[in-house]
C-alpha cells in the first residue's frame, strides 16, 4: 500500500505555489464551482478586477478545453475512451509573481499534429497578430463539438508570455499540456 | 407573439426580449457547456420576432454582459449578425453595449462587435 501522507502532499503543493487543483473526471458543474472559488480567492487576496477575470477566463478555457476533448471521446465505443475521461487536470499557481494557469490530458496520437499546428500558429504572433488573427476566427461558424478556435487566441491574448505547451508519450497515447502565464 | 423569459444561472445570462415594448435585454455572463444549444431558442425567437416587425418600427437592444467564453462570443456575433441584416434592410436597431470601467475585456470585446456591426446603432457604454 502506498504511504499516504498528505502532510507532503500538500507541502509540495505549497512548495509549488499551487493554488487550486482539480484532477480526474470533469463536469460543467465542477467547472462552475471552482471557478467562482477561484474568484472568491482572488477577491480576497485583493487581486484587482482585470486581472481576476484574466485568470478566471483563461481558467474556464481551458477547463472547458479539457472538458470538451473528454465529451467527443463520451460518446464513442472507442476503448481508449476511459483512460481519456480520467485523464483531466488544471491547476492554477502563483509562479514569480504571476498566475498560471496550466491544464492537461491524455489525447490520441492522431490528434497531436493538428493540435501543434494550431498552437505553434498563434506561438508566432504578436498581439496585434493575434488580434488580426482572433478577428478572422470569430466569422468561422462553431464546431459540432462546441468548439470556437477562438479560445486558444483569447488565452495567448490575455498571456503575458507566449503559450507554451508540452507533449509526453503514455503508452499508446500523449498527454497534453498547456501553461498560461498571466 | 409571446416574450421570451430565461433566468439566469451562474454559467448563463438573464434574458428579457420583450416583443410589443421591442425591447430586448441580456445580462450576465456566459460560459454555458454548451453555448450553441443554449442559444438556440434565442435565434429561433429572434428570427420570429424580426419577420413581424411593422416597417420602420424601430429596436432597442440591451447588453449587459460581464463575461462571455469563447464560443459564447462567437454565438453572440452571430445573434448580431441577424440584428445587423435587419438593419441593412431598414429596421432602425440601436445597441447598448454596457461595460464595466475595470472590465477592459468586455470593453474590447464591445469594440471588436462594433467593428463588425457597421448597420447597427451601436454604443459602447461605460457603468457610472
Amino acid at each position: 500500500m502506498h504511504d499516504f501522507d498528505l502532510v507532503q502532499l500538500r507541502d509540495e503543493l505549497s512548495e509549488r505555489g499551487i493554488l487550486m487543483i482539480f484532477s480526474g473526471p470533469f463536469s460543467h458543474s465542477i467547472i462552475e464551482e471552482l471557478g467562482e472559488a477561484v474568484r472568491n480567492y482572488l477577491q480576497s487576496a485583493q487581486v484587482n478586477r482585470p486581472a481576476m477575470m484574466d485568470v478566471f477566463a483563461v481558467y474556464i478555457e481551458q477547463a472547458q478545453n479539457v472538458r470538451n476533448y473528454m465529451r467527443r471521446w463520451e460518446m464513442s465505443a472507442d476503448p481508449r475512451g476511459a483512460r481519456i475521461m480520467q485523464s483531466g487536470i488544471v491547476v492554477i499557481a502563483r509562479d514569480q509573481g504571476h498566475y498560471v494557469i496550466s491544464s492537461g490530458n491524455l489525447i490520441a496520437q492522431a490528434d497531436v499534429s493538428a493540435l501543434v499546428a494550431r498552437l505553434e500558429e498563434i506561438r508566432a504572433l504578436d498581439k496585434p497578430g493575434l488580434k488580426a488573427l482572433h478577428k478572422e476566427r470569430l466569422r468561422v461558424p462553431l464546431s459540432d463539438g462546441g468548439n470556437a478556435g477562438l479560445g486558444l487566441i483569447e488565452m495567448a491574448r490575455k498571456a503575458s508570455q507566449p503559450l507554451q505547451y508540452a507533449l509526453t508519450t503514455v503508452d499508446e497515447y500523449v498527454f497534453f499540456t498547456l501553461r498560461i502565464v498571466i | 407573439m409571446e416574450n421570451l423569459i430565461v433566468e439566469a444561472t451562474r454559467s448563463s445570462p438573464a434574458i428579457r426580449f420583450d416583443a410589443e415594448q421591442r425591447c430586448l435585454r441580456l445580462s450576465g455572463e456566459s460560459y454555458p457547456e454548451n453555448a450553441a444549444a443554449f442559444y438556440a431558442p434565442v435565434f429561433a425567437w429572434l428570427k420570429a420576432f424580426l419577420v413581424t416587425l411593422a416597417p420602420g418600427a424601430a429596436v432597442r437592444v440591451e447588453l449587459d454582459i460581464q463575461y462571455l467564453n469563447s464560443s459564447s462570443t462567437k454565438v453572440m456575433l452571430n445573434l448580431l449578425d441577424l440584428l445587423e441584416q435587419a438593419a441593412q434592410d431598414g429596421t432602425p436597431i440601436a445597441v447598448e453595449w454596457y461595460y464595466d470601467p475595470d472590465n477592459e475585456a468586455m470593453l474590447e470585446c464591445g469594440q471588436d462587435f462594433s467593428e463588425e456591426l457597421t448597420a447597427l446603432d451601436f454604443h459602447l457604454m461605460e457603468r457610472s
